[in-house]
């Protein structure tokens, strides 16, 4: 082998490693409005949250169309505080349960459940109900683990790189539950929101442009289905709440590809207009899907 | 004659060994499970070991002025040793387990080699407890300092178990390095679960101090229990009766003083009558190395003549004087006139005079603090509140939802609180310095102290506010404010400030609820009205 050649791949093995993870992000299945087979929202209402979630995804073409034979799944809840499902600061369990089985039965290899908490982890993911409801579903239920932080090129507007949890990036597919909640900076934590939980580092410097933050994010991390908990919402005291006069039973659950359209619809909860949250509007106008809900079909029932 | 060493003693030294051994490993047990494990309370009787321990038990009472309801554990350690002599000392201790097992190291390794006939005085150990107690008279409790228990869990909190954490993260670091998730993943798991604290500001010293008190076993076998550890003292003092006694089968005895020098505990089994009852501790080491088999522990229902323990009468008085001077001495101290600012207790602490009577300095609610916020003090509480708890917010917060260190505080100097009831104590008020916080002085978002603030409604509210920015421009943004009647005083919004070197949040100890003295603001007549 010649010298040149030598350096040659030295510069193109660098030149991998610095955008290896966006190549690999784009190897995910492209982004969803394409392939589109049912509606693009579905939202579903009802008394039990496991029913509702399995209707919802069923009404967007069954789990089936998300995740293959032999996947690796990650489900990202919001489990970042000590809080009991009551106050609504955390993923329903069993939203998040519900989804760990369907991906099983859809033939996912294995389903992992993981956060990165704001209180100790231990008590968030027992307090939350997601640790205890998520494993007996058959989900791998692990803490985030500092170790397995990688300084990742994030290819966003603002945020170029940051330390992101390496199981998110060696995973087939990334399932984001969030739950809708209110929120002092970016007025609603929802879906885009919920990224804050995949990485590490300084995360609270990222509120000096959250918003852009967020969408970076977002874009980054390209969820294959997002399914909002809006069964009990947090009206009040956001993100965590704190008393049940903080939240508000809407005892809804909305699914969807567009990770925009799903935190558009998740908004009309709180009687906010998709348009007036920034963070929104900066994602539609980086092409990362559209909060203009009137030009979306969205599938509304109720079980 | 030729006579092998006995059977029967070998035997029960192989015995004693287990125990000690079964009794450290419960002893790291009952330690290593004093976190938060899924359950907001603590069922296991983690504190037992204190329980048992008389220093303690006496400390509370004279000290504290306090009594606790597992008292009579500790009258149960009292009445066996009456009976039965310092059995719990040779074969429950845990540190006396620890000093026996490095001092066989060292016998071992040659670097101890005991005298045939050790001339130091045992009598020091009854000094520092004469000192403890008449200390105690006047409410100072200095048993913490050298209490075989509190030094332990002290030594393992802050300087033993955060060492090996240490090396079990670099083990983590290595497997993943090496490509090895399947082994990493696991131990990274489960070292998660373990909750150790890992981060302790005296960690150093107090590891230091651990490694000395090892260290002088080089000296003198057992160094610690012949001559420092005031509860064995007291139980010297207590041991009696001894029902089973030393006995030298004279026909057998061949005189070579083994038994005498290697006496774990210098009770000078040979020559006879100069065994001191108040110092065996019935290792039962002379019996099972006595080359003829000449030594036996026959039960005899007679009660041990009494051996005066190897202290002076003077010395005695001496020894409480100095107890009784290390009073004013050690209240010589601004931090009894007010309150120290860093001085944020945990939450059911005693008022502070009270609270420094009854804690003995163990450490356990630091072992328990899910944060790792509770750290030993240094000089914020005086020279009485050396190693006493305090949240340092900078390293960890109070958890809201949280009571463990209330409920492993082995003598209630830290009260027991239901979770409902911790939520409601006040430790501190939360301040904010307007010159560093990003929203205040260069106009930018952030908003992170709201966010994290657990009360509901928070005691942290955002109002608009105008920074006049380097180049002349106006910003408006959100910036915190304190509603002093809301902030409980947790320090979660100096934890997570984003301003790290100097939190521009922050928690000082003013306004704790325990205090009549540290408060802010006293409710003024018509303020209702007012508003």
């Amino acid at each position: 082998m010649k010298r040149r050649d030598i350096l040659k791949e030295i510069a193109l093995g660098g030149l991998a490693l610095k955008f290896g993870p966006e190549l690999l992000g784009g190897m995910r299945p492209p982004l969803p409005a394409q392939d589109k087979t049912g509606p693009d929202l579905a939202a579903v209402t009802g008394e039990s949250p496991a029913a509702i979630t399995r209707a919802a995804v069923e009404a967007l073409g069954g789990m089936k169309a998300f995740v293959g034979r032999g996947d690796k799944v990650i489900l990202k809840p919001n489990i970042g505080w000590d809080r009991t499902p009551e106050m609504a600061a955390c993923t329903n369990p069993e939203v998040v349960a519900t989804l760990a089985a369907l991906a099983l039965e859809a033939g996912a290899k294995d389903v992992v459940v993981m956060d990165n908490t704001t209180n100790q982890a231990k008590r968030c993911y027992v307090r939350s109900g997601i640790a205890e409801a998520a494993k007996q579903a058959g989900a791998k239920v692990l803490f985030t683990d500092d170790y397995r932080l990688k300084k990742t090129a994030l290819g966003g507007a603002w945020l170029k790189e940051w330390e992101v949890f390496a199981d998110f990036l060696e995973t087939d597919k990334i399932i984001n539950v969030p739950i809708a909640k209110v929120h002092s900076l970016s007025r609603l934590s929802m879906g885009m929101k919920n990224w804050l939980g995949a990485i590490g580092g300084a995360r609270n410097q990222l509120h000096q442009k959250l918003d852009e933050a967020m969408v970076d994010l977002a874009a980054f991390f390209k969820p294959t289905l997002t399914v909002l908990d809006a069964y009990r919402i947090l009206v009040a005291n956001g993100p965590q709440g704190g008393r049940l006069s903080d939240t508000k039973l809407v005892k809804t659950v909305v699914a969807g590809r567009d990770p925009v359209a799903v935190d558009a619809m998740g908004a009309t909860f709180f009687e906010i207009q998709p348009r007036e949250l920034l963070y929104l509007r900066i994602a539609q106008e980086r092409g990362l899907g559209t909060h203009e809900l009137e030009k979306l079909t969205v599938e509304k029932r109720t079980v | 004659m030729k006579k092998e060493p006995s059977k029967k003693y070998r035997l029960i030294r192989t015995l004693r060994i287990l125990s000690q051994a079964a009794f450290l490993g419960l002893f790291v047990y009952l330690l290593l499970v004093s976190h938060y494990t899924g359950e907001d309370y603590i069922k296991k009787p983690v504190d037992a070991f204190f329980h048992f321990d008389p220093l303690i038990a006496l400390a509370t009472l004279v000290a504290g002025r306090a009594f606790f309801a597992e008292l009579w554990l500790a009258a149960a350690t009292l009445f066996l040793t009456v009976l039965l002599g310092r059995v719990v000392c040779g074969w429950a201790c845990p540190l006396g387990s620890i000093h026996q097992a490095f001092s066989f190291i060292f016998k071992k390794a040659k670097l101890l080699n005991p005298k045939r006939e050790e001339t130091a005085s045992t009598g020091w150990k009854y000094l520092v407890l004469a000192a403890v107690v008449s200390g105690a008279v006047f409410t100072l409790n200095l048993a913490g300092f050298l209490d075989p228990m509190s030094f332990l869990v002290r030594s393992f909190t802050t300087a033993v178990l955060p060492a090996k954490a240490v090396v079990f993260s670099a083990v983590v670091r290595l497997l993943y390095g090496i490509h090895l998730p399947s082994l990493a993943q696991p131990l990274s798991q489960f070292l998660e679960n373990l909750a150790v604290n890992a981060v302790f500001v005296q960690g150093f010293a107090i590891g230091i101090l651990f490694i000395g008190a090892v260290l002088l076993n080089l000296w003198k076998e057992r160094f610690w229990c012949r001559y420092l550890c005031p509860a064995g003292a007291l139980l010297g003092l207590a041991a009696r009766w001894n029902v089973l006694k030393l006995r030298i089968d004279q026909d057998a005895c061949i005189k070579c003083g083994l038994c005498t020098q290697h006496c774990q505990t210098q009770a000078e089994p040979y020559p006879n009558p100069k065994w001191r009852s108040s110092e065996c501790v019935y290792c039962a080491t002379c019996a099972a190395i006595c080359p003829t088999a000449a030594i036996g522990f026959p039960g005899s229902a007679k009660p041990e003549s009494i051996k005066t323990i190897d202290v002076r009468k003077r010395r005695f008085v001496l020894a409480s004087l100095v107890g009784l001077a290390a009073v004013p001495l050690f209240r010589i101290t601004p931090a009894r006139k007010r309150a120290h600012l860093k001085l944020i207790r945990p939450p059911g602490a005693l008022p502070e005079n009270q609270f420094l009577a009854t804690c003995v300095k163990c450490g356990e609610c630091m072992k328990a603090c899910p944060t790792n916020g509770l750290q030993p003090t240094l000089a914020e509480a005086g020279p009485e509140g050396i190693w006493t708890p305090m949240l340092v917010p900078k390293i960890g917060y109070c958890e809201y939802y949280c009571s463990l260190c209330t409920q492993v505080c082995p003598t209630d100097a830290i009260r027991k609180l239901t979770i409902e009831d911790k939520t409601k104590v006040k430790i501190g008020t939360a301040w904010i310095n307007k010159s560093r916080c990003i929203p205040y002085v260069l106009g930018r978002p952030c908003i992170v102290c709201e966010e994290h603030c657990p009360t509901s409604p928070k005691a942290i509210k955002l109002v608009m506010v105008q920074t006049q920015l380097p180049d002349g421009t106006v910003a408006t943004q959100k910036a915190p404010v304190i509603d002093l009647d809301l902030c409980i005083g947790c320090g979660i919004c100096e934890n997570k400030c984003p301003v790290v070197d100097d939190p521009a949040i922050f928690v000082t100890s003013i306004g704790e609820q325990r205090s009549e003295t540290n408060r802010l603001l006293l409710p003024v007549v018509g303020d209702e009205g007012e508003k």
